[in-house]
């Protein structure tokens, strides 16, 4: 007896329970998207430790001979972030710095806490900004789709003056630091929360001007943070290279 | 290069700003004359920025044509689009400059802005160094964003690509008020009624009030209370009431604004990157500068002394 008593008091317990997931169920936003919103931080990637934890040495690999011997007239130095020109995404995502995602029905957007970056991107599968608007920038032009729990990002129209990773990645011996781009790059992104505090990201790089096959990041993990909010980007030179090399993480 | 005429451009009048909002064309209400500012500069059939001006301070905001869109999740009013131009439709009851200490007039034109926009003691023309708008001056004449999300308003600048994060408080939510101090303050909206009333605190006391000379400069003691509201789809309202107990004698209202909308769902990049030359010199005459002030270099190799506020 008391037994079932306690099988019928666990059983509605259980209900209960499955009743509140199916009417707040915290991976979907009220109007029923994968829910991405929150303050995320990722960590410090690439090759300046020593260590390449972007897959630096594949993307070395894949410059074409043309765009090595660019990059060879150029030098670390002359990373346009010391400048405080804004890094992409997906160098974006290897700074190990805070991001703040908000959503709305038919948007996303991704804001950032190391360059005053505040990323619009359609995720209501509309197509891309339309041609006579569309001009090269330093971001590029986003829109998105869901695809299951993911979303897939489509970034084009880039001005190729952004690099790939900074001057202090230097992953092999003959590494020069210089990660050129051109204005044909495309960027596909794949956004998704793998658990309730953790965001995973990776993204393929096409760029025919400049490799030879498209390059893959690893997929790099973001944890939730407990703000509700970032902090207040700002990027100033005046500050001096230290203090651009700690926002790069170096 | 595209950034560095932004940074040239936001040293302009605020007239000038407003032409650089003009890059993609509106349909104009009434043909172009190009008689005024933008205009000689603008392919026929695309209204000027003055025109757009006077288009919107003509305009009766009518709730019954255009009903302000409320949001799916509150029901409160959706504040999302992109907003241009910006029109003083009630001036401020008095002038900013008759509320400032005489005591402090020492330390405004100390700010350095009248002798050539010249780094000193950290403070200096927020725009020209690339520095985000505040709201205590309203935020920016340049074309913003703004973003309704569940919890949260978004300011989107255009000019520059600086943004707002606003809280909302709401079901049970209290934001964090908490935060480092900065350029564009800490902000925690609530709803009055259909206002989105907003207290921005925690500055960094590197903001200007105004655009007079001297440099109308704030301190850290700066409060702003802003009021946003929809008079109808078309139209915003914003008014903000600047407090500042080391800079000003009393609390100053300023006017009441109003902005026209733009027809499209997201502004275009247009970011500020600083001129690396013209910051050379600018290191080079603060080095100088503090050198005759103290006999000493401008700054250690940290950088940031007494200059709190920066990341």
């Amino acid at each position: 007896m008391t037994v079932a008593i306690g099988a019928v008091a666990l059983g509605a317990v259980l209900l209960s329970g499955c009743r509140r997931a199916v009417e707040e169920n915290p991976a979907l936003t009220s109007w029923g998207e994968p829910d991405l919103t929150g303050v995320w931080k990722g960590e410090v990637l690439g090759s300046s430790s020593g260590r390449d934890t972007f897959n630096l040495t594949a993307l070395e690999g894949l410059y074409t001979s043309d765009a090595r011997a660019r990059m060879k007239q150029l030098s670390a130095n002359d990373d346009p972030a010391l400048q405080c020109v804004p890094p992409a995404f997906p160098r974006a995502a290897m700074l190990g710095q805070r991001l703040q995602i908000v959503q709305k029905p038919g948007f996303a957007f991704v804001l950032t806490e190391a360059y005053p970056v505040a990323r619009i991107i359609p995720t209501s599968g509309r197509p891309h900004t339309a041609e006579q608007y569309l001009f090269p920038s330093h971001l590029g032009d986003s829109t998105a789709r869901w695809e299951g729990d993911t979303l897939v990002v489509d970034v084009i129209s880039f001005n190729g003056e952004g690099w790939l990773a900074s001057g202090q990645d230097k992953p092999g011996g003959a590494s020069t630091g210089v990660w050129l781009t051109s204005a044909a790059m495309h960027v596909v992104e794949r956004w998704r929360r793998i658990d309730a505090d953790t965001l995973e990201y990776r993204a393929t790089v096409e760029d025919p001007e400049m490799l030879t096959m498209p390059w893959e990041t690893p997929a790099i993990t973001f944890k939730r943070q407990s703000a509700d909010r970032i902090e207040e980007a700002l990027c100033r030179p005046e500050d001096g290279p230290e203090t651009y090399l700690a926002r790069l993480g170096s | 290069m595209q950034a560095r005429q932004f940074a040239v451009i936001a040293l302009l009048a605020v007239g000038a700003s407003a032409a650089l909002a003009q890059v993609r064309p509106v349909t104009p209400p009434t043909p172009v004359k190009g008689d005024d500012q933008t205009g000689a500069f603008l392919p026929a059939g695309v209204e000027s920025a003055d025109q757009a001006t006077e288009r919107v301070r003509n305009y009766k905001p009518d709730p019954v044509k255009s009903p302000v869109p409320r949001t799916p999740w509150d029901g409160k009013p959706d504040f999302s689009g992109v907003y241009w131009p910006t029109v003083a439709i009630k001036p401020a009851p008095v002038p900013l400059e008759s509320l400032y200490r005489p005591d402090v007039r020492e330390y405004r034109e100390g700010g350095g802005a009248a002798r050539g926009l010249i780094d000193w003691r950290g403070i200096d023309s927020p725009a020209y160094h690339c520095w985000p708008p505040s709201p205590a001056n309203g935020s920016t004449a340049l074309t913003f964003q703004l973003v309704s999300a569940p919890g949260f308003m978004l300011m989107l600048n255009e000019g520059g690509g600086t943004f707002r994060i606003i809280p909302i408080a709401g079901g049970g939510r209290q934001p964090e008020h908490a935060r480092r101090p900065s350029f564009q303050g800490s902000s925690v909206g609530h709803w009055e009624g259909d206002t989105l009333v907003v207290e921005v605190t925690n500055f960094n006391g590197k903001p200007w009030l105004g655009g007079g000379r001297p440099p109308q400069t704030s301190s850290d003691a700066l409060r702003v209370i802003e009021r946003w509201s929809r008079p109808d789809g078309q139209t915003l309202e914003y008014q903000a009431v600047v407090e500042d107990t080391e800079m000003l004698t009393a609390p100053w209202t300023g006017p009441v604004q109003r902005r026209g909308m733009l027809p499209y769902d997201s502004i275009q990049e247009a970011l500020c990157t600083p001129d690396p030359e013209l910051y050379a010199r600018h290191r080079e005459y603060a080095a100088s500068a503090a050198g005759r002030r103290s006999g000493g270099p401008a700054r250690g190799r940290g950088g940031r002394g007494g200059r709190g506020g920066g990341q």
